[in-house]
């Protein structure tokens, strides 16, 4: 019961980073444009807060687009066409869409009921929430760090014995690397990138990881000692955990920003717990099979572990978003 | 040697000097914030037993 009047105290904190995390969703436009979006494979929909005209929407050379990191590469549209309530136009491009991207369209004086509204310029992109939704299923699930990266592969194995251990291990593991990855994040985006000191990654990266497991040991001990007298073993563990190191160093790679990086090492961390958890479940159960001798321990448990894996491919066509 | 290397490299270790120290003096202070009495009963239970696990 103590645990939970525990938990109770951060609920507000949560409750606020989800709104956080949901108002980044929210899109900002031109006060005549109601929505754009993607559609298919190359298109653009916009629909517009009221009827425009048909030879205006219907004139591919009023539309110009341009994916955002690149203004000078303008897309080619090849068609334009406006729906029957004269409210839903869609552009067709000549070539698939980086959905992925965001993309600029201009519309150059947008005609509407003989009034000339003046151009507008509209940020076409999937939703944010989407994204980082992407971001972290895409690390928990279809790029699981241990069956499809096989990285942390000693302490996966050291500690998938028992179903308690593994679960405490996963947990302490993602309270570590998403500390350790928010710091990485900030250090890489504010200090080594403007200070072209990006080939010391590696070295601050490990000393970022290193010093949450220390701030979390510490910190722990006094707040909770019931919980770290259950977690404190593993603790000392994580920095033997090369997931540790090749989340910051993935998050530096890729340029993600804040919430992609919390994604990423939330992602991280769930997968590896649910690796952690899955293993030992079967794990146990082997305990009491009938094994060939020589197969016994870490021998069936890497041929486990390759079942696991073959059995996650199975995620790669996923895509919810 | 070229110049803008050794910048760099002098940069470099300001910079990770810096780092180490802000983070060194943080702990250091979170050491202190949360310091707890270690127990000195377990201390003399943990040397009475054999200790081979």
């Amino acid at each position: 019961m103590k645990g939970m009047n525990g938990l109770r105290r951060y609920h507000w904190m949560v409750g606020i980073l989800l709104l956080a995390l949901l108002l980044t969703g929210c899109k900002t436009g031109h006060e005549f444009i109601k929505g754009t979006e993607f559609k298919d494979d190359d298109k653009i929909v916009v629909v517009f807060a009221g009827p425009v005209e048909e030879t205006w929407a219907t004139n591919v050379s009023n539309f110009s687009a341009y994916e955002k990191p690149d203004p000078d590469i303008k897309l080619q549209i090849t068609e334009a066409t406006l729906g029957p309530d004269q409210t839903t136009l869609t552009v067709t491009f000549g070539a698939p869409l980086n959905q992925g991207e965001a993309h600029i369209l201009t519309m150059t004086n947008i005609i509407s009921e003989g009034q000339d509204m003046g151009s507008v310029t509209v940020t076409v992109q999937k939703l944010y929430f989407g994204v980082l939704m992407t971001v972290l299923l895409g690390a928990a699930l279809i790029q699981n760090f241990v069956f499809t990266k096989y990285l942390g592969l000693c302490v996966f194995f050291g500690t998938s014995q028992r179903r308690d251990t593994a679960i405490g291990m996963g947990v302490v593991f993602t309270i570590v690397i998403v500390f350790a990855a928010m710091m990485a994040w900030a250090l890489y985006q504010f200090v080594l990138k403007p200070y072209q000191l990006t080939f010391l990654n590696i070295v601050v990266f490990i000393g970022l990881v290193s010093l949450s497991v220390q701030g979390v040991d510490t910190i722990l001990r006094k707040v909770n000692p019931t919980l770290f007298k259950a977690f404190g073993v593993y603790l000392v563990l994580v920095i033997a955990n090369c997931i540790a190191i090749a989340v910051p160093l993935m998050l530096a790679d890729n340029e993600y920003n804040g919430w992609e990086s919390l994604m990423l090492a939330l992602g991280a961390g769930v997968g590896f717990l649910l690796a952690l958890f899955l293993m030992a479940c079967v794990r146990e159960r082997l305990e009491l099979a009938n094994v060939p001798p020589s197969f016994r321990g870490l021998p069936i448990a890497f041929v486990t572990a390759g079942l696991f894996a073959l059995a996650f491919l199975g995620f790669s066509g996923l895509s919810i978003y | 040697m070229d110049p803008v290397l050794i910048k760099i490299a002098l940069g470099g270790v300001a910079t990770l000097g810096c780092i180490g120290l802000f983070f060194g003096v943080g702990l250091a202070m979170a050491a202190q914030k949360f310091h707890v009495e270690p127990d000195p009963k377990v201390e003399e239970v943990l040397h009475t037993l054999a200790g081979a696990q």
